[in-house]
């Protein structure tokens, strides 16, 4: 074992500290517990974060455009991760929080893309499969373990976040961007499966997609989104950071209403001792 | 254990109530009736069959006016979406026309104009499906009109709908289309993420490393060769990602990014010989469910015309003493949208050109119950709107627009304060 962790029959040393094995394997039977919680937790409410933000354009392959979707995507998926990672690193020192939540989110949204989307409302897995974000929660979370710093992790971390989004869904992508003829006119096969299976109260014109106000950057709108988005990311990253900070405290309010009912509050007269 | 009779009976009772009751539609009887019948009317829709297999073709056909009296909560048709009401993608949608127009894209439309639409679905989801024709308007939303069943027979997993792209790719199923790839990447990243998860939590994880935090031992939480794994993830990952991004530039380099320009689509050519409808009072008797308007009509044509139905909501109230305009219901139209008693006029002499008269159409049905029409009386926009279908002594159509307020009749109260006066 590295010195991190040494044993003999009776205790084990625990990161410089010597534990009697039965705490240690308390200690051990409590991580699981805490890390199943936390990860269905996690997932759950990092889910429900991304359903509500991000919602239409991961839902459909018609949506994910190089404008919006590239943008607004990496922003709003950044928040949870640097909440998480100012709990996991500065508590634990432990730099897995963003890939916890990416993998936590990938978890959820092929359960409700499974069973909501396809099994109960019969949309084909090609129109609403998930995009992939768990490349750039690896890379929070190595430059974090790397450099040991917020900033330079919102710096360095949130602008790879934002810029790899792009490249690292293209693979998933393209097929569904080879051009097609559908009645005389000329649209991507994502664009023909939006048309062909019916969203009934979504109509083409609700898509929120490029419709040419980027086209003054040579058409390379996704470079210039990735680049806008990763700028965000770093400033939704440090906000972020600070957000989990705070929820991270223990705050207390002197209880007021014990002495207002006569009775004595110790934890304010500890305070005043 | 053993269900006593009675208990029985209740299942049985329950069982055959649910085995008639008639499979819900999709709730187009809850939109507001001044959506209904104040913004696109239907006419001369047909469906070409009642009945298909999987892969097979339904096609919806007909005609819809945006009404002239168009709503003032709305904003205007600028942008329209042709789309249909279905529950959800049980068909696909193969082909869809504006008067002859490609309808993929969306489209401005203009206010008391006609477009011909047709769309073609080819049955996905074995089932009976309430079918209807549907126009999107933004700010205003789905604007359905009339629905028919239509029974879709076989197996979902038969569906296939192939396509050649322009680069000369051949999909064979859209369905199935990069599906494999999409989740051959997600595992890849998938496999990365647990094994930088496994690298740190195959260590105590929580409280030794809280305990050592607080004690200040912070430097033997991260080792050397945790370093170096991260260092290898950060090549790793831009790796993968660098290789994935060329492998999909080599094997799809001809792209394009999604279309979302707008179509142009005129409307169709104005009646010449319109027929002017001033509706004078309109009412609505409660109990008797009888919609009676008196109107003056003008014939600005040059022949006589009489007046053969009046269509509202899906609804068509149609003359049956004028075969003219029975000749217009297609047998297989629904026919709970075309009550019985139809159009009756208080006056049934053809009106002749240029003559100005006035008129009682009588509605008289269940029907404006059943659609739920009648909650019109608690809009705060209490008009009604529909058309009027006129036939010359020829057979041909014109199509009038009618609104105007309406007075709802309360028979019961009425009697009731006429015996306490």
């Amino acid at each position: 074992m590295s010195a991190q962790l040494q044993e003999n029959r009776d205790s084990v040393t625990l990161y410089g500290r010597r534990w009697s094995r039965e705490n240690a394997d308390l200690s051990r039977t409590f991580d699981i517990l805490v890390v199943i919680i936390m990860f269905i937790a996690i997932t759950a409410a990092f889910h429900l974060h991304f359903q509500l933000t991000v919602g239409d354009w991961d839902f459909w392959v018609d949506w994910k455009d190089r404008q919006y979707w590239v943008t607004a995507t990496p922003i709003l998926l950044i928040a949870f991760p640097a909440a998480l990672q100012y709990v996991f690193w500065e508590k634990f020192r432990l730099p897995i929080a963003a890939t916890v939540c990416m993998l936590g989110l990938t978890l959820g949204i092929w359960i409700t893309r499974y069973s909501g989307f396809h099994t109960w409302s019969y949309f084909p897995f090609s129109m609403v499969w998930p995009a992939t974000m768990i490349a750039g929660g690896l890379i929070l979370d190595a430059v974090l373990l790397l450099t040991g710093s917020a900033l330079i992790t919102a710096i360095i971390g949130g602008m790879s976040f934002g810029l790899l989004f792009y490249p690292a869904n293209w693979p998933l992508l393209a097929p569904f961007r080879l051009p097609m003829e559908a009645m005389n006119s000329l649209v991507s096969v994502g664009d023909y499966i939006g048309y062909a299976y019916t969203r009934t109260s979504t109509p083409e014109y609700l898509r929120f997609i490029e419709r040419g106000t980027l086209r003054t950057f040579g058409g390379h709108s996704a470079v210039v989104s990735a680049f806008f988005s990763g700028f965000v990311c770093i400033l939704v990253y440090l906000l972020w950071w600070y957000i989990g900070m705070a929820f991270a405290r223990v705050a207390t309010l002197p209880n007021r209403m014990k002495s207002f009912m006569g009775l004595h509050d110790r934890g304010a007269e500890g305070k005043d001792a | 254990m053993s269900l006593s009779r009675r208990s029985r009976s209740y299942l049985l009772g329950l069982f055959a109530i649910l085995a008639m009751s008639e499979v819900p539609a999709h709730g187009e009887r809850n939109q507001e009736p001044f959506l209904r019948m104040r913004t696109a009317h239907f006419y001369d829709v047909t469906w070409s069959t009642d009945k298909v297999k999987v892969n097979e073709d339904v096609v919806i056909e007909g005609k819809f006016r945006l009404f002239e009296d168009w709503p003032a909560n709305l904003p205007e048709p600028d942008v329209a979406f042709l789309g249909n009401g279905t529950p959800g993608p049980v068909f696909v949608r193969t082909e869809s026309w504006l008067n002859g127009r490609p309808a993929i894209q969306s489209v401005p439309l203009k206010i008391d104009r006609d477009y011909a639409f047709k769309t073609v679905l080819k049955g996905r989801i074995p089932g009976d499906h309430h079918v209807h024709p549907m126009v999107n308007v933004e700010g205003a939303g789905p604007l359905m009109g009339p629905g028919s069943w239509v029974q879709v027979a076989g197996r979902a997993s038969d569906f296939e709908l192939p396509l050649t792209t322009l680069d000369g790719t051949k999909i064979d199923n859209l369905e199935t289309w990069g599906v494999s790839s999409v989740v051959g990447w997600h595992a890849v990243w998938i496999v990365i993420a647990i094994l930088w998860l496994a690298w740190w939590t195959r260590r105590p994880l929580l409280i030794p490393r809280l305990v050592a935090i607080d004690e200040g031992r912070e430097k033997l939480l991260i080792s050397r060769s945790d370093l170096m794994a991260g260092a290898v993830l950060i090549v790793l990952t831009v790796s993968v990602v660098v290789i994935g991004f060329m492998w999909a530039e080599n094997t799809f380099p001809r792209t394009i990014p999604l279309q979302g320009g707008r179509a142009v689509v005129k409307p169709l050519p104005r009646s010449q010989a319109p027929v002017d409808v001033v509706v004078e009072r309109a009412t609505y008797d409660v109990p008797g469910r009888s919609m009676q308007i008196r109107a003056s009509v003008t014939n600005q044509g040059s022949r006589p015309i009489q007046f053969g139905e009046f269509a509202t909501s899906g609804l068509r109230f149609v003359n049956r003493e004028l075969p003219a305009a029975m000749a217009t219901v297609a047998p297989n139209y629904p026919k709970e949208l075309v009550p019985p008693a139809g159009l009756r006029l208080g006056d049934t002499t053809p009106l002749g050109p240029g003559e100005t008269r006035s008129i009682l159409f009588d509605m008289t049905d269940a029907a404006w119950e059943t659609e739920r029409l009648t909650s019109l009386l608690n809009d705060p926009d209490n008009r009604v709107g529909g058309l009027l279908f006129c036939f010359d002594d020829r057979g041909e159509r014109i199509i009038a627009n009618v609104s105007g307020p309406i007075v709802p009749i309360f028979k019961d109260l009425v009697a009731h304060q006429g015996m306490t006066h």
